[in-house]
């Protein structure tokens, strides 16, 4: 059993991350022949830094987050989360978003928060508040007691993002966690997390496909590129915070897209 | 005219048919007597008639026990570990094929004639349906949910008793409607078959005095009982399954919802 978590009441903002990746590579073994996922990635991720990696498919962007969620273990090399390895998930340093919601459908928006706080034994009244404060910092006060169902897609992705933050993790993984959105929902979205970003001081690592929300939403930008996944680039988005709609049509953000994508089309 | 009307019209029709029929002489009153007839047959004899349900009840009520909880965890061992899949499933599904009524001949010979029997029977009978919907509900899971419970930190266990059993209920109820309905139809035959009590018993030995108004007297406590575990069952799937209904309806008012009220926050 893991030990009580923090009891104290929700205060985003309190703790960030860094993180530490140091020469990862990581093997999938299959009846024939090996395949090489991720090959010598290292990546220093400074506490409070907005990072996307970006790159093709089979790049190995996802692996790498589900090897800091503690959710797979690297075949070399070392990933420290806060200055500890991550032999294990563990919700109260790594929160993790994934592209789809994946709230409980029995449950409620609330009781899904409630979630990882329930699996510790935190008191009922002690989470319900997290809970609703939860609720409350990603704009869903009010719908708490509403199950997925009568939720639409951009608002489950809400609870979700709820969810990974209610433990007050100081990183938050998010694994294309608007892909699944349309276009209009998606951008409302990505200001959220921004919103939500600036108010919480997380450190955000943000797998994407999209480059436009690559460069609006990052600090710094890690390309990798395929068979093997390594990092090929890594760029400092220098534009001033907070983003706004007209950046995107402004000469900076096309340099930066254009950059990224000719290291995609290049390994693609 | 609506469905639900109409349906109700015809079960309305039904009975007046059933009571009109034999009077008229149309069918002969030994092959059906008249609804009246058969209800008046079982109210003088009530108590011999709650007798034979008491011990109905009871052998339908064990038997479900049996079948339910059985089917259940073996359903959930088979679902959840793939070796005894491999193992089990074949065996299981052959054997779905098989007129397990063979069977009982040989339950009354192991346990003798009176309830034991039955259950025995009738809990075998039931377990099958109850296993393979328990063990498709949970091979059916949606993995992403249980790679966020283990991103959350959830044990094994808790993976089990938070996300696995509560996902797998809709299909797991829908198992047990069928497996009930089986477990009510293994007791009654077996009572008709070789038995001294039971409601099954009252229809054979009245049959064999050609007492129509009280054969047709137990088929009617039999047809009560079916729609009595039908209206339980549905119950039942209501409260329990709230999650699974209007997925499509639920999206559209929340569209709406989110249309009218939900504002993107500024901070």
């Amino acid at each position: 059993m893991q030990p009580l978590a923090n009891v104290t009441p929700f205060k985003p903002g309190s703790r960030a991350g860094a993180i530490q990746i140091s020469n990862v590579g990581q093997v999938f073994k299959t009846a024939t022949q090996d395949v090489v996922a991720l090959s010598d990635v290292s990546l220093d991720i400074k506490p409070g830094r907005f990072v996307v990696l970006v790159g093709p498919s089979g790049c190995g962007k996802s692996t790498l987050l589900m090897m800091l969620a503690g959710l797979r273990q690297q075949t070399s090399g070392t990933i420290l989360i806060n200055e500890a390895p991550i032999p294990q998930p563990d919700p109260n340093r790594v929160g993790v978003i994934f592209q789809e919601p994946s709230l409980f459908p029995w449950l409620t928006a609330e009781e899904n928060v409630e979630f990882p706080l329930a699996l510790r034994r935190i008191p009922r009244s002690d989470r319900r508040a997290k809970a609703v404060d939860a609720l409350k910092l990603v704009g869903l006060e009010g719908f708490g007691k509403r199950h997925p169902h009568e939720l639409s897609g951009g608002m489950k992705q809400r609870v979700s993002i709820a969810r990974g933050l209610v433990q007050d993790p100081p990183v938050l993984l998010m694994d294309e966690p608007f892909a699944a959105l349309d276009e209009q929902t998606r951008m409302t979205m990505g200001d959220e997390l921004l919103r939500i970003w600036a108010a919480t001081g997380k450190t955000v690592v943000f797998v994407t496909h999209s480059l436009t929300e690559a460069v609006y939403l990052a600090d710094e930008v890690v390309v990798m590129s395929a068979r093997p996944g390594r990092i090929v680039d890594h760029l400092t988005i220098s534009l001033p915070r907070p983003r706004t709609y007209e950046m995107l049509g402004g000469e900076t953000f096309g340099t930066l897209r254009d950059r990224i994508w000719r290291h995609i089309r290049k390994s693609a | 005219m609506s469905a639900a009307t109409l349906r109700r019209l015809i079960v309305v029709s039904l009975v007046v048919l059933w009571e009109l029929l034999p009077r008229l002489g149309v069918i002969p009153e030994l092959f059906l007597p008249s609804l009246s007839s058969t209800i008046a047959a079982g109210w003088n004899d009530a108590g011999e008639y709650g007798h034979a349900l008491a011990v109905t009840l009871y052998e339908v009520g064990v038997s479900m026990l049996f079948a339910c909880g059985g089917g259940i965890l073996a359903g959930a061992i088979v679902g959840s570990l793939p070796r005894p899949r491999v193992l089990i499933m074949p065996m299981v599904s052959s054997l779905y094929a098989v007129p397990l009524v063979i069977l009982y001949p040989v339950f009354t010979v192991w346990l003798g004639i009176g309830s034991e029997s039955k259950i025995a029977f009738a809990a075998i009978y039931g377990f099958l349906p109850t296993m393979l919907s328990t063990a498709a509900g949970i091979q059916t899971i949606d993995p992403q949910l249980l790679l966020a419970a283990r991103s959350m930190g959830a044990t094994l266990s808790q993976r089990l008793t938070r996300v696995i059993i509560p996902a797998a209920i809709p299909t797991v109820l829908s198992g047990l409607r069928v497996g009930g309905a089986l477990v009510i139809v293994g007791v009654v035959v077996s009572e008709m078959l070789i038995s001294s009590a039971g409601i099954g018993y009252l229809i054979s030995r009245y049959r064999t005095i050609l007492d129509s108004p009280h054969v047709f007297a137990g088929v009617l406590l039999v047809l009560a009982m079916a729609i009595a575990f039908n209206a339980a069952i549905k119950w039942i799937e209501r409260k329990a399954s709230i999650w699974q209904t209007g997925t499509r309806e639920g999206q559209r008012a929340a569209d709406e919802i989110q249309a009218g009220t939900i504002q993107p926050a500024t901070a």
